[in-house]
């Protein structure tokens, strides 16, 4: 019940703001935000208190829903499913709260459509069945396809038709390789979780060779590896910064999610056979990406980039198959969603108070900004994994999962991979120095951080700050899960 | 047969309305009336259908006609657009012309020939039927009598139409020379005998000749020309309603007479379904006006429809009923919202969505629908169509260069998407668009929905 | 030999049925293209007749439906004939090259 709460109140709450008018609307998105908080938390809470006392720690909701079709409404939350949706609830309510000031065109609009991708990419992390994880796949895509095409900036019509078409043709892919699993097994649930990710894995391994690109392509763009990643840069770019925050914090992890919820059980041999050949995608993900931020003058390109760097290195980790890299990969995915957000959120604040994105007309920070440059330098220092923030533990899980996994090449692809963290240290310190250093560039708005941001970037901060030190909370939640996923 | 008889009547009663009558909207009021009656009855025959489980189907007409479940319940959903259509359009067709009683009265024709299609079980009562449903469909076409558009159309239609007819009915008379026989049951006799040629080549024949009435490719010439030319409240039904009932009987024949000689006609279909894919989903990318768009779509969404056909199995059917309902009621609300704009092309769409919110919204709606976003009844009706095949096992090309072709056709559909609401433009409307539209077109939008969230409640069979 | 077998006569419908749709196909006049679809019309009466003959003489079904195309060919030409003359009121000819109004 409380995840179907979980979905609905969002939902609800989208729906409505489409009827208001004023002010009332960013209160409700507000309040909804909060309450979803609450009840993530809540759902995390009891998760991680049954995983420690070893009774059974998932939630399930199920219902009937078009049995001709062997499709049901099922949810489920297990350790994993329960981080994200905690990383949507926190992420939500510091997005809003962060633009709280800030005046957007529409806002019934703007709100309601947040409110509603927040929704579907809820019932992704949720679903438990294949045709209703289908459906919010592609739900929680429509309303960020309106976000960005009507607040975005210059070319995003263009671009935001290229994204929407990419991630399409994706997961129509996917469409068919579910259709053709669903059929294996008829019956009233063809569709469920077990069902599906049985009939998938005693395929023939050959089949499965194929099953596996229909399926995991749809996941690669939205991840996105290295040959599906040209939608990326410019959707982030060319987005206003809260849906930019959405499409990296969020939608970004529905991706790896989704791999590991519905990929590796479903095809096990199909994931084998081709392992490699994704980890070296991954990396050279990692490697160009790397170089490429490097030569970025726009601070959010610079991001993008460095995004695409660490899901290539999160991807790696999931395919070296280690119980290791798994459980730093979960770990790591809610620690990058909290720390792209702050990135994010300090990228407005500056675009908002210097009028350009520009890192070589930016500078002197420091000194105009104090708060906003000690900000920054702390989500750097996290964005390159220095110990003592949540960036660390997920990052040396990653690379001790990579190096111990059973393929022939583990070495290279660590040595690799470790080089695109050098690089990362590279072009982050190199933005740090460029924005709160240097020549003082005069400010449009001379003014730190307002009441708002501080109150939003404090949530970041403590965060980053509190699971460097402490991050045995998150690991105990997502045990099981990597336990089960590789025993 | 009620429905058949009072649709019949409905008809006559049009005609006489318009003899005595002038006043247009008078007759528009009693043609939704007469409508609803027709439904009505259609849900009175659901429902004795409903309780006469058990009991083998009615025959009617010398056992021409077999009215089982499914024809009823066909027949029942299609009134039931047709009555849609007439809450949504009934005032545009009275602006059309000034004989608007005939109008009316061709319409209820043609739900005539749908009922015929949908229950037959006799080549005679398919050629009675696809008749009865192409003649009124000439003189819609053509019933903007001044307009040379209009007359182009027609006669385009007329030529087509006529032509295909004749191919048919050479089918028929080969499958009559092979089997001696017009009962579509006793085709089944094929299935044992060593195939005749004459019985062959009437199979290719009827393909053919069917192809045309569906505007399947490469026999899709006159539809992008005959759906623009006429009038648009009537291109709303025959790219529909009509188109749907055409594919029943298409569904019919092939799944009941000739369902066990796949293996001679599948090939054949296979490649007629990727053809129309093919080329109505690219010819309509290049299209300026989204009128002759959506007559390329249609093309494209009768590709899909092929797939019914293609995978002779249970859920084809299934497939058929959702993809008909589905796709006709999304059209019919995206004709009534294209009516009222003054500019067909895309550029008309500039700026919808500032100058009529809820129209954009339901506009989107629509198209979301159509270019098969899950949640709304397109994504259900692609689905069960495919569905359908994959099940059938030997066509997984065929379904995954539809669904490239789907992808493609999220580009048209969202060019009008993309016009309403990112576009600045004044977009002209030719007349006020009243709560009354807004009501319908909500009904309408709600349907959509309904459809992708609960596919089975189109499945009483 | 000297019988009339049923070949001759779909000889004969056959060649009816490929000059109609000849005809159709080349001939620009309306009026000739109305003609030649009832020319193909023709054939397929003809051959509905002789299969009854021939190979079915105990049952009248071609027969049948061979009334049924005529009384709907009537209905049909009496339809094209109404949109030929609403064409040429509005383009003062019948030669369907000339209706080309609509383009891509």
């Amino acid at each position: 019940m409380m995840l179907t709460l979980l979905l609905l109140i969002p939902l609800i709450a989208g729906i409505l703001s489409f009827f208001l008018k004023g002010e009332g609307v960013k209160i409700l998105a507000l309040l909804s935000t909060l309450a979803t908080l609450v009840l993530s938390g809540f759902v995390s809470y009891e998760i991680l208190v049954a995983g420690l006392s070893g009774t059974n720690n998932t939630l399930d909701f199920s219902m009937p829903w078009i049995p001709q079709l062997g499709t049901e409404f099922s949810l489920h939350a297990d350790g994993m499913s329960a981080m994200l949706c905690l990383l949507t609830g926190i992420v939500m309510p510091v997005i809003i709260i962060a633009n709280w000031n800030k005046e957007v065109e529409r806002p019934w609009s703007f709100y309601g459509l947040m409110l509603l991708s927040q929704a579907g990419i809820t019932g992704v992390f949720l679903a438990y069945d294949a045709l209703l994880f289908y459906a919010f796949w592609e739900l929680a895509l429509i309303p960020v396809y309106f976000l960005c095409s009507q607040w975005g900036g210059e070319k995003r019509i263009a671009v935001t038709f290229k994204f929407f078409v990419y991630t399409f043709v994706g997961s129509l892919m996917m469409l068919a390789a579910l259709i053709y699993l669903s059929t294996l097994n008829p019956g009233a649930n063809s569709y469920s979780w077990a069902n599906i990710t049985h009939a998938g894995a005693s395929l023939a391994p050959e089949t499965q060779s194929w099953v596996f690109w229909m399926i995991f392509i749809a996941f690669a763009i939205k991840l996105p590896i290295f040959p599906f990643h040209t939608w990326q840069p410019d959707t982030y770019e060319q987005s206003p910064t809260p849906v930019t925050i959405i499409l990296s914090a969020l939608m970004v992890k529905m991706g790896m999610f989704a791999v590991l919820r519905w990929l590796f059980p479903m095809v096990p041999q199909g994931v084998a056979f081709w392992s490699n050949t994704v980890i070296i995608l991954s990396i050279i993900g990692i490697v160009y990406a790397s170089f490429l931020a490097i030569v970025q003058t726009d601070l959010k390109r610079l991001i993008a980039y460095s995004s695409i760097a660490h899901m290539g290195l999160m991807c790696a980790a999931a395919f070296s198959n280690t119980q290791m890299g798994m459980h730093g990969l979960m770990v790591q995915m809610f620690n990058h969603g909290i720390n792209i957000t702050g990135m994010w959120l300090i990228v407005s604040m500056v675009e908002n108070r210097y009028g350009t994105r520009d890192m070589t007309k930016l500078g002197g920070m420091a000194t105009a900004a104090p708060q906003m440059a000690i900000a920054l330098a702390i989500i750097s220092f996290a964005n390159i994994a220095l110990p003592l923030t949540n960036g660390f533990i997920g990052e040396f899980m990653l690379f001790n999962g990579i190096f111990q996994s059973a393929s022939a090449y583990n070495i290279v692809f660590m040595a690799v991979a470790g080089l695109g963290i050098i690089l990362g240290a590279v072009y982050t310190l190199n933005m740090v120095q460029k924005t709160a250093f240097g020549n003082t560039t005069p400010m449009l708005i001379s003014k730190d951080m307002t009441t708002n941001e501080s109150l939003a970037m404090a949530l970041i901060v403590v965060l980053v700050i509190f699971l460097g030190v402490y991050p045995k909370p998150l690991l105990e939640l997502t045990q099981s899960v990597a336990q089960m996923m590789v025993p | 047969m009620k429905a058949i008889i009072a649709a019949t009547i409905i008809g006559v009663i049009m005609m006489f309305a318009s003899i005595l009558s002038n006043n247009k909207s008078g007759i528009v009021s009693l043609a939704t009336v007469l409508f609803f009656f027709l439904f009505g009855i259609n849900i009175w025959e659901v429902y004795e259908s409903i309780n006469a489980t058990g009991v083998a189907a009615p025959a009617y007409l010398n056992n021409m006609m077999s009215l089982d479940s499914f024809a009823i319940w066909f027949s029942m959903l299609m009134s039931g657009c047709a009555l849609l259509y007439i809450l949504l359009l009934g005032k545009e067709i009275a602006k059309v012309g000034k004989h608007v009683g005939e109008y009316f009265a061709l319409i209820a024709f043609i739900m005539v020939g749908i009922y015929l299609l949908a229950g037959y079980s006799n080549m005679l009562m398919l050629f009675i039927g696809i008749e009865i449903l192409s003649i009124p469909q000439y003189i819609l076409a053509g019933s903007d009598k001044r307009n040379l558009k209009s007359t182009e159309a027609s006669l385009k239609y007329f030529l087509m139409g006529s032509f295909s007819t004749g191919i048919l009915l050479m089918g028929i008379a080969m499958l009559y020379g092979a089997t001696g026989s017009f009962d579509i049951i006793n085709f089944r006799m094929l299935q044992t005998d060593a195939l005749n040629p004459l019985a062959l080549s009437g199979i290719l024949f009827l393909i053919i000749g069917l192809g045309f009435k569906v505007s399947a490719a490469p026999m899709h010439m006159w539809t992008p020309d005959v759906y623009d030319g006429s009038p648009t409240p009537f291109t709303a039904f025959m790219s529909t309603i009509v188109k749907a009932g055409v594919f029943v009987a298409f569904l019919r024949l092939f799944h009941a007479s000739f369902g066990n000689l796949t293996n001679h006609w599948m090939m054949i279909v296979a490649v007629i379904t990727a053809t129309t894919l093919f080329i109505g989903n690219i010819t309509a990318v290049f299209q300026q006006s989204v009128k002759r768009m959506l007559a390329y779509s249609s093309i494209a969404q009768a590709g899909f429809m092929l797939f019914a056909i293609l995978s002779v199995n249970a859920t084809a059917w299934q497939g058929i009923v959702i993809y008909a309902v589905a796709y006709s009621v999304a059209t019919i609300g995206m004709f009534a919202v294209l009516i009222k704009l003054k500019d067909y092309t895309y550029d008309g769409f500039n700026g919808l969505a500032k100058k009529e919110p809820a129209l954009a919204f339901f506009t989107t709606i629509f198209l979301m629908s159509l270019a098969g976003i899950p949640l709304t009844g397109g994504f259900m009706a692609k689905y069960f169509v495919l569905l359908a095949a994959v099940q059938q096992g030997q066509v997984m090309w065929l379904v995954i260069f539809a669904l490239i072709m789907a992808a493609v056709s999220v580009y048209y559909y969202f060019k009008v998407i993309i016009a309403m609401y990112f576009k600045t433009g004044e977009a002209e409307l030719n007349h006020e668009v009243t709560g009354y539209d807004k009501l319908m077109l909500g009904i309408t939008c709600l349907l959509v929905i309904l459809i992708g969230l609960m596919p089975q409640l189109l499945l009483n069979l | 030999m000297n019988e009339i077998s049923l070949n001759h006569y779909l000889f004969v419908s056959c060649a009816l049925f490929f000059i109609g749709v000849y005809g159709f196909l080349t001939r620009r006049n309306l009026i000739t293209m109305l003609m030649a679809i009832e020319l193909i019309l023709n054939s397929i009466n003809i051959n509905f007749i002789v299969f009854n003959k021939f190979l079915f003489p105990d049952k009248l079904d071609g027969l049948f439906f061979t009334i049924f195309i005529i009384t709907i060919a009537a209905a049909e030409a009496a339809v094209a004939i109404a949109i030929i003359i609403n064409l040429y009121r509005n383009y003062k000819t019948i030669d369907v090259e000339e209706t080309n109004t609509m383009k891509f």
